[in-house]
């Protein structure tokens, strides 16, 4: 007969830790921490408040949180971003985009995506976003939102 | 012109994923998915290759295969997240693998010889590109240092790694003096870095669909072919790449006049659009695969190949692309 076994501790061992096989990514360094994203959400309030948009664009798309532990931290940038692409009217978003250096149109790009996954029926206002961004990085810009393993 | 298969060889029992010509030994070695590697010696009697089986001691099914610039040893990278080179072993007469595991962790995707015959530079799935010594003692190797080896290295120790910031290494290259790597990745991106800079990575992003292979057409430019389906050129300084050239140039688009009025305002009424954009003005019509070297005049490259998922191989001369495309600098 076998003998009854009491500790059923076993069942709680994560296996897939001790996989030789398991991948993991290299450590992340948070780009930019809490407090920066805090801030940069306030000096763009201003900068909107003021109708400097195109100002609000480039500093909203400064640093971004990529990889953060803290997905409040992504949260609030992202809707920092948002608001911004809100403030626009559709004939300034050319001249917005034009302005924006290739790694700028890469961090937006990243955002227009977490923008249609987040709210796929409302996202008018970003499909014209990103025609514009895709005019101006490419099919390329497209691939790195796709083969970024750190989200936004 | 018209060419034939000259000889069909079954020996491999899954998808064949590399091949390699050696052209002063004329030895061909193929890889395989059947995680096996043969070497095929001609006989000039028969006019058939002969295999010989090379022990990769792999348990995933082998990516890429490169013979070396002396031809004495190949290298065959594997999803088993290893590097088999292999050598001929005279006393048994077959041929050996040694392998390099450590620090790679995901598939290699391509290899590439550096022309002193001890370096190898590997592009993997962990989104790393890495230098490694394949000095072999077996082979009473001596190896020279140079800025890619400050001091004798044995077999196996990294002598160098970079990273992309995300996306698969597909192409791997160094250039015709060696003092120079160019990798292409899948995140859309060209790199090089030269030798004597190592923490200087030049990295272009490119807005093209990314590419899968590179060849070095000089020392100072490279091509780069991939998903777009034609070769670019690229020009890289001291301080940067730079964009050249799309080195395919077919007619240009035809509007098609006959359609009426009353058409294209249906057309554009049904689809959004008049034009459909179905067709493709590339000579490839799918992805390059591969680009080799055919013709070189000195160290310059003079003409070189495609090869493509849509069955094509196609030759390009260097000199026709120059006079074609104005302001081409290579």
């Amino acid at each position: 007969m076998s003998k009854n076994v009491n500790s059923t501790q076993f069942r709680t061992v994560d296996v897939d830790a001790y996989d030789e096989d398991q991948y993991e990514d290299d450590a992340r360094d948070d780009e930019s921490g809490v407090q920066e994203v805090a801030d940069r959400a306030s000096q763009v309030k201003q900068l909107l408040n003021q109708t400097k948009s195109k100002d609000a664009l480039k500093l909203a798309l400064q640093n971004p949180p990529l990889g953060h532990k803290d997905s409040n931290v992504k949260q609030q940038n992202y809707e920092t971003v948002l608001s911004v692409l809100k403030s626009f009217r559709a004939q300034e978003i050319d001249a917005a985009v034009e302005d924006l250096s290739n790694v700028e149109v890469d961090v937006l790009m990243k955002y227009l995506y977490k923008g249609f996954t987040a709210n796929p029926d409302k996202s008018a206002s970003l499909l014209l976003w990103h025609e514009r961004a895709v005019k101006k990085g490419g099919l390329g810009s497209i691939i790195r939102v796709m083969v970024d393993r750190k989200g936004v | 012109m018209a060419s034939t298969c000259r000889c069909c060889t079954e020996e491999h029992l899954e998808r064949v994923t590399g091949v390699d010509w050696a052209p002063n030994s004329n030895r061909i070695v193929t890889c395989a998915g059947d995680r096996n590697a043969y070497v095929w010696n001609f006989q000039p009697e028969t006019g058939e290759w002969q295999p010989c089986l090379v022990l990769l001691r792999i348990n995933r099914a082998a990516t890429y295969v490169r013979w070396s610039p002396q031809e004495d040893r190949f290298a065959v990278g594997s999803g088993a997240r290893l590097l088999s080179v292999c050598y001929f072993d005279p006393e048994n007469n077959w041929w050996v693998s040694k392998h390099i595991k450590k620090p790679i962790r995901s598939t290699i995707l391509c290899v590439d010889w550096h022309p002193s015959n001890y370096l190898l530079a590997v592009g993997s799935c962990d989104f790393k590109c890495r230098v490694f010594s394949a000095a072999l003692k077996e082979l009473s190797d001596k190896p020279e240092t140079s800025a890619w080896m400050p001091r004798l290295s044995k077999f196996g120790t990294l002598l160098a790694e970079f990273s992309t910031t995300s996306g698969w290494v597909h192409g791997v290259k160094f250039s015709p003096s060696g003092n120079k790597l160019a990798w292409v990745s899948h995140d859309s991106s060209v790199n090089v870095v030269d030798m004597n800079s190592q923490d200087k990575i030049l990295t272009l992003l490119t807005s093209f669909l990314p590419y899968t292979c590179v060849l070095w057409l000089s020392e100072a430019s490279f091509a780069a072919a991939g998903h777009d389906n034609c070769p670019d050129l690229y020009n890289v300084s001291s301080d940067e790449v730079v964009y050249g050239a799309r080195l395919d140039i077919k007619k240009e688009k035809t509007t098609d006049s006959n359609m009426s009025a009353m058409a294209r305002f249906q057309k554009l009424d049904d689809l959004g659009a008049t034009e459909t954009g179905t067709k493709l003005y590339t000579t490839h019509v799918n992805c390059i695969t591969e680009m080799r070297v055919v013709a070189t005049t000195g160290d310059k490259i003079k003409k070189f190949s495609t090869a493509g998922k849509d069955g094509k191989l196609v030759i390009w001369e260097v000199d026709a692309l120059c006079s074609k495309i104005a302001g081409l600098k290579i």
